[in-house]
Protein backbone atom coordinates (compact mmCIF):
# COMPACT_ATOMS: atom_id res chain seq x y z
CA UNK A 1 0.00 0.00 0.00
CA UNK A 2 2.88 2.36 0.68
CA UNK A 3 3.91 2.30 -3.01
CA UNK A 4 0.55 3.73 -4.06
CA UNK A 5 0.53 7.43 -3.26
CA UNK A 6 -2.67 9.39 -3.21
CA UNK A 7 -3.03 12.58 -5.20
CA UNK A 8 -4.74 15.56 -3.59
CA UNK A 9 -7.81 17.25 -5.03
CA UNK A 10 -8.11 21.01 -4.87
CA UNK A 11 -11.33 22.80 -4.07
CA UNK A 12 -11.72 26.55 -4.39
CA UNK A 13 -14.18 28.75 -2.54
CA UNK A 14 -14.71 32.45 -3.08
CA UNK A 15 -15.79 34.24 0.10
CA UNK A 16 -16.54 37.66 -1.34
CA UNK A 17 -13.31 38.22 -3.23
CA UNK A 18 -12.96 40.79 -6.02
CA UNK A 19 -12.19 37.94 -8.49
CA UNK A 20 -8.56 39.02 -8.88
CA UNK A 21 -7.26 36.01 -6.98
CA UNK A 22 -9.80 33.75 -8.74
CA UNK A 23 -8.46 34.86 -12.11
CA UNK A 24 -4.93 34.10 -10.94
CA UNK A 25 -6.08 30.68 -9.67
CA UNK A 26 -7.73 29.97 -13.03
CA UNK A 27 -4.47 31.05 -14.71
CA UNK A 28 -2.51 28.70 -12.46
CA UNK A 29 -4.74 25.74 -13.21
CA UNK A 30 -6.20 26.17 -16.67
CA UNK A 31 -3.56 27.53 -19.03
CA UNK A 32 -0.59 25.37 -19.99
CA UNK A 33 1.91 28.05 -19.04
CA UNK A 34 1.53 27.65 -15.24
CA UNK A 35 0.23 24.10 -15.13
CA UNK A 36 -0.53 23.24 -11.52
CA UNK A 37 -1.39 19.65 -12.46
CA UNK A 38 2.34 18.98 -12.84
CA UNK A 39 2.44 18.81 -9.03
CA UNK A 40 0.02 15.87 -9.12
CA UNK A 41 -3.17 17.61 -8.08
CA UNK A 42 -6.30 18.75 -9.84
CA UNK A 43 -9.48 20.71 -9.25
CA UNK A 44 -12.69 19.10 -8.11
CA UNK A 45 -16.21 20.46 -8.13
CA UNK A 46 -17.32 19.08 -4.80
CA UNK A 47 -15.93 19.76 -1.31
CA UNK A 48 -16.64 16.10 -0.42
CA UNK A 49 -13.75 15.02 -2.67
CA UNK A 50 -11.37 17.78 -1.71
CA UNK A 51 -8.10 17.44 0.19
CA UNK A 52 -6.77 20.96 -0.17
CA UNK A 53 -9.11 23.93 0.27
CA UNK A 54 -8.17 27.20 -1.42
CA UNK A 55 -9.95 30.23 0.02
CA UNK A 56 -10.03 33.63 -1.66
CA UNK A 57 -11.60 36.83 -0.39
CA UNK A 58 -12.14 38.40 3.04
CA UNK A 59 -14.93 36.44 4.73
CA UNK A 60 -17.96 38.67 4.20
CA UNK A 61 -21.03 38.42 6.44
CA UNK A 62 -23.09 36.96 3.56
CA UNK A 63 -20.58 34.26 2.61
CA UNK A 64 -19.61 33.15 6.13
CA UNK A 65 -22.39 30.49 6.61
CA UNK A 66 -21.50 28.90 3.25
CA UNK A 67 -17.82 28.77 4.19
CA UNK A 68 -18.65 27.01 7.47
CA UNK A 69 -20.87 24.59 5.57
CA UNK A 70 -18.02 23.73 3.19
CA UNK A 71 -15.58 23.32 6.08
CA UNK A 72 -17.95 20.78 7.68
CA UNK A 73 -18.25 18.80 4.45
CA UNK A 74 -14.50 18.36 3.87
CA UNK A 75 -13.07 14.89 4.59
CA UNK A 76 -10.39 14.80 7.29
CA UNK A 77 -7.45 15.43 7.12
CA UNK A 78 -7.46 18.49 4.90
CA UNK A 79 -5.19 21.46 4.32
CA UNK A 80 -6.38 25.06 4.12
CA UNK A 81 -4.55 27.55 1.91
CA UNK A 82 -5.41 31.27 2.08
CA UNK A 83 -4.90 32.78 -1.37
CA UNK A 84 -4.40 36.52 -1.38
CA UNK A 85 -4.03 39.14 1.32
CA UNK A 86 -7.78 39.17 2.12
CA UNK A 87 -8.24 35.76 3.83
CA UNK A 88 -4.76 35.99 5.38
CA UNK A 89 -5.34 39.20 7.34
CA UNK A 90 -8.23 41.03 5.56
CA UNK A 91 -5.72 43.53 4.13
CA UNK A 92 -7.33 46.85 3.23
CA UNK A 93 -10.80 45.64 4.35
CA UNK A 94 -9.77 45.03 7.96
CA UNK A 95 -12.27 46.25 10.60
CA UNK A 96 -14.97 46.92 8.00
CA UNK A 97 -18.60 46.44 9.11
CA UNK A 98 -19.37 43.56 6.77
CA UNK A 99 -16.10 41.64 7.07
CA UNK A 100 -15.97 38.66 9.43
CA UNK A 101 -12.41 37.59 8.60
CA UNK A 102 -9.60 36.74 8.75
CA UNK A 103 -9.85 33.06 7.92
CA UNK A 104 -7.86 31.76 10.90
CA UNK A 105 -10.71 32.76 13.23
CA UNK A 106 -12.71 29.78 11.96
CA UNK A 107 -10.23 27.10 10.92
CA UNK A 108 -6.53 26.35 11.32
CA UNK A 109 -4.89 27.73 8.20
CA UNK A 110 -1.76 25.93 7.01
CA UNK A 111 -0.34 28.10 4.24
CA UNK A 112 -0.78 31.81 3.51
CA UNK A 113 -0.06 33.26 0.08
CA UNK A 114 -0.31 37.05 0.41
CA UNK A 115 -0.37 39.31 -2.63
CA UNK A 116 -3.01 41.43 -4.26
CA UNK A 117 -3.33 39.23 -6.29
CA UNK A 118 -0.41 36.82 -5.76
CA UNK A 119 1.61 35.82 -8.81
CA UNK A 120 0.78 32.38 -10.30
CA UNK A 121 4.28 31.22 -9.34
CA UNK A 122 3.62 32.24 -5.72
CA UNK A 123 0.35 30.25 -5.78
CA UNK A 124 2.25 27.23 -7.14
CA UNK A 125 4.74 27.69 -4.26
CA UNK A 126 1.87 27.75 -1.78
CA UNK A 127 0.20 24.65 -3.25
CA UNK A 128 3.55 22.79 -3.21
CA UNK A 129 3.92 23.61 0.49
CA UNK A 130 0.31 22.56 1.11
CA UNK A 131 0.87 19.16 -0.60
CA UNK A 132 3.87 18.52 1.66
CA UNK A 133 1.83 19.38 4.76
CA UNK A 134 -1.03 17.16 3.53
CA UNK A 135 1.33 14.20 3.00
CA UNK A 136 2.73 14.70 6.51
CA UNK A 137 -0.78 14.78 7.97
CA UNK A 138 -1.71 11.51 6.21
CA UNK A 139 1.50 9.85 7.46
CA UNK A 140 0.73 10.96 11.02
CA UNK A 141 -2.77 9.52 10.82
CA UNK A 142 -1.65 6.03 9.84
CA UNK B 1 -2.74 22.97 -45.19
CA UNK B 2 0.79 24.35 -45.49
CA UNK B 3 -0.03 26.95 -42.79
CA UNK B 4 -1.11 24.23 -40.41
CA UNK B 5 2.04 22.21 -41.14
CA UNK B 6 4.20 25.26 -40.53
CA UNK B 7 2.61 25.82 -37.10
CA UNK B 8 2.85 22.13 -36.22
CA UNK B 9 6.55 21.92 -37.11
CA UNK B 10 7.31 25.20 -35.34
CA UNK B 11 5.58 24.00 -32.18
CA UNK B 12 7.45 20.68 -32.34
CA UNK B 13 10.78 22.49 -32.57
CA UNK B 14 9.92 25.05 -29.86
CA UNK B 15 9.02 22.51 -27.20
CA UNK B 16 6.48 22.97 -24.42
CA UNK B 17 5.36 26.45 -23.38
CA UNK B 18 4.97 25.49 -19.73
CA UNK B 19 6.93 27.66 -17.33
CA UNK B 20 9.31 25.30 -15.47
CA UNK B 21 8.92 27.36 -12.29
CA UNK B 22 8.99 25.13 -9.20
CA UNK B 23 11.65 22.98 -10.88
CA UNK B 24 13.48 25.63 -12.90
CA UNK B 25 13.91 29.35 -13.55
CA UNK B 26 11.02 31.66 -14.34
CA UNK B 27 10.44 34.99 -16.04
CA UNK B 28 9.96 37.99 -13.74
CA UNK B 29 9.15 41.45 -15.15
CA UNK B 30 11.43 44.26 -13.94
CA UNK B 31 8.54 46.49 -12.91
CA UNK B 32 6.78 43.83 -10.84
CA UNK B 33 5.76 45.18 -7.45
CA UNK B 34 7.04 42.69 -4.91
CA UNK B 35 8.60 42.85 -1.47
CA UNK B 36 9.90 46.28 -0.57
CA UNK B 37 13.40 47.30 0.28
CA UNK B 38 14.11 50.16 2.67
CA UNK B 39 17.45 51.94 2.51
CA UNK B 40 18.16 52.89 6.16
CA UNK B 41 20.75 55.49 5.07
CA UNK B 42 18.23 57.45 3.00
CA UNK B 43 15.22 57.02 5.33
CA UNK B 44 14.54 59.82 7.82
CA UNK B 45 11.67 58.02 9.64
CA UNK B 46 9.24 60.81 8.67
CA UNK B 47 6.26 58.41 8.71
CA UNK B 48 4.83 59.28 5.28
CA UNK B 49 4.75 55.61 4.24
CA UNK B 50 2.95 54.69 7.47
CA UNK B 51 0.36 57.39 6.72
CA UNK B 52 -0.31 56.49 3.07
CA UNK B 53 -0.29 52.69 3.47
CA UNK B 54 -3.92 51.64 2.77
CA UNK B 55 -3.65 48.33 4.64
CA UNK B 56 -1.54 49.56 7.58
CA UNK B 57 1.28 47.15 6.78
CA UNK B 58 4.03 49.61 7.74
CA UNK B 59 4.76 50.55 11.33
CA UNK B 60 7.52 52.81 12.57
CA UNK B 61 8.30 52.49 16.25
CA UNK B 62 10.92 54.19 18.39
CA UNK B 63 13.15 52.06 20.55
CA UNK B 64 16.15 53.51 22.45
CA UNK B 65 17.46 56.07 19.94
CA UNK B 66 16.56 53.78 17.04
CA UNK B 67 13.62 53.98 14.68
CA UNK B 68 12.44 50.54 13.56
CA UNK B 69 10.61 50.38 10.22
CA UNK B 70 8.56 47.17 10.03
CA UNK B 71 6.62 45.96 6.98
CA UNK B 72 4.29 42.98 7.46
CA UNK B 73 3.79 41.32 4.08
CA UNK B 74 0.74 39.31 5.12
CA UNK B 75 -1.35 42.48 4.98
CA UNK B 76 0.61 44.45 2.37
CA UNK B 77 -1.31 44.80 -0.91
CA UNK B 78 1.79 45.76 -2.95
CA UNK B 79 0.17 48.97 -4.23
CA UNK B 80 3.42 50.95 -4.27
CA UNK B 81 2.03 53.99 -2.45
CA UNK B 82 5.00 54.01 -0.06
CA UNK B 83 7.44 54.11 -2.97
CA UNK B 84 5.45 56.85 -4.71
CA UNK B 85 5.12 59.13 -1.70
CA UNK B 86 8.52 58.55 -0.06
CA UNK B 87 10.16 62.02 -0.05
CA UNK B 88 13.71 60.65 -0.05
CA UNK B 89 13.29 57.64 -2.34
CA UNK B 90 14.37 55.30 0.46
CA UNK B 91 11.65 52.72 -0.26
CA UNK B 92 11.95 50.70 -3.45
CA UNK B 93 9.70 47.80 -4.43
CA UNK B 94 11.80 44.89 -5.68
CA UNK B 95 10.51 42.21 -8.04
CA UNK B 96 10.75 39.46 -5.42
CA UNK B 97 7.35 37.71 -5.53
CA UNK B 98 8.05 34.77 -3.17
CA UNK B 99 5.25 35.36 -0.67
CA UNK B 100 4.01 31.86 0.23
CA UNK B 101 4.53 31.23 3.94
CA UNK B 102 3.24 28.75 6.49
CA UNK B 103 1.00 29.63 9.42
CA UNK B 104 3.88 29.33 11.93
CA UNK B 105 5.75 32.18 10.24
CA UNK B 106 2.65 34.30 9.61
CA UNK B 107 3.58 37.04 12.07
CA UNK B 108 7.31 36.72 11.42
CA UNK B 109 6.98 37.40 7.67
CA UNK B 110 8.27 40.98 7.92
CA UNK B 111 11.13 43.07 6.66
CA UNK B 112 12.83 45.30 9.17
CA UNK B 113 14.97 48.40 8.64
CA UNK B 114 16.68 50.17 11.52
CA UNK B 115 17.24 53.93 11.28
CA UNK B 116 19.71 55.12 13.92
CA UNK B 117 19.61 58.57 15.54
CA UNK B 118 22.81 60.60 15.91
CA UNK B 119 23.98 62.87 18.72
CA UNK B 120 23.81 66.63 18.25
CA UNK B 121 27.26 68.22 18.33
CA UNK B 122 26.06 71.19 20.41
CA UNK B 123 23.52 69.94 22.95
CA UNK B 124 24.05 66.15 22.96
CA UNK B 125 20.40 65.38 22.23
CA UNK B 126 19.49 62.61 19.78
CA UNK B 127 17.83 63.25 16.41
CA UNK B 128 17.56 61.74 12.91
CA UNK B 129 19.74 63.73 10.49
CA UNK B 130 18.35 64.75 7.10
CA UNK B 131 19.65 62.24 4.60
CA UNK B 132 21.70 63.10 1.54
CA UNK B 133 18.78 62.33 -0.79
CA UNK B 134 16.63 64.85 1.08
CA UNK B 135 19.34 67.53 0.90
CA UNK B 136 19.75 66.94 -2.81
CA UNK B 137 16.03 67.56 -3.22
CA UNK B 138 16.08 70.72 -1.10
CA UNK B 139 19.28 72.44 -2.30
CA UNK B 140 20.80 72.68 -5.78
CA UNK B 141 24.35 72.47 -4.40
CA UNK B 142 25.39 71.03 -1.06
CA UNK B 143 28.21 73.11 0.43
CA UNK B 144 30.17 72.75 3.65
CA UNK B 145 27.82 74.93 5.65
CA UNK B 146 24.84 72.72 4.89
CA UNK B 147 26.91 69.70 5.81
CA UNK B 148 27.76 71.39 9.14
CA UNK B 149 24.10 72.20 9.86
CA UNK B 150 23.18 68.61 9.09
CA UNK B 151 25.03 67.36 12.15
CA UNK B 152 23.24 69.58 14.69
CA UNK B 153 19.72 69.14 16.00
CA UNK B 154 16.79 71.28 14.74
CA UNK B 155 16.73 73.50 17.87
CA UNK B 156 20.44 74.30 17.72
CA UNK B 157 20.14 74.72 13.95
CA UNK B 158 17.56 77.46 14.42
CA UNK B 159 19.82 79.32 16.85
CA UNK B 160 22.85 78.97 14.58
CA UNK B 161 20.94 80.18 11.54
CA UNK B 162 19.61 83.19 13.51
CA UNK B 163 23.11 84.10 14.72
CA UNK B 164 24.34 83.96 11.13
CA UNK B 165 21.81 86.65 10.16
CA UNK B 166 23.14 89.25 12.64
CA UNK B 167 26.84 88.72 12.21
Amino acid sequence: MSIITRSPFLFRINTGSCNGCDVELATTAMIPRYDVERLGCRYTGSPKHADILLVTGPITARSKPYLIEVLDELPRPFVVVAIGTCPTSCGIFRDSYSIEGPLDKYIKVDVNVPGCPPRPQAIIDGIAKAIEIWKRKIRDEK
Amino acid sequence: MSGFLKIAIRNLLKGPTTDPYPFGPTFVPDKLRGKLKVDPKACTACGTCEEVCPSAAIHITKNNNLYVHITWYNTCCFCGNCEFFCPTGAIKLSNNFHTANTEEEKYKFVSIAVIPEIKCEKCNSFFVPPSEELLKRAYPHINEEIERFRKICPECRKKEAFKRLYK
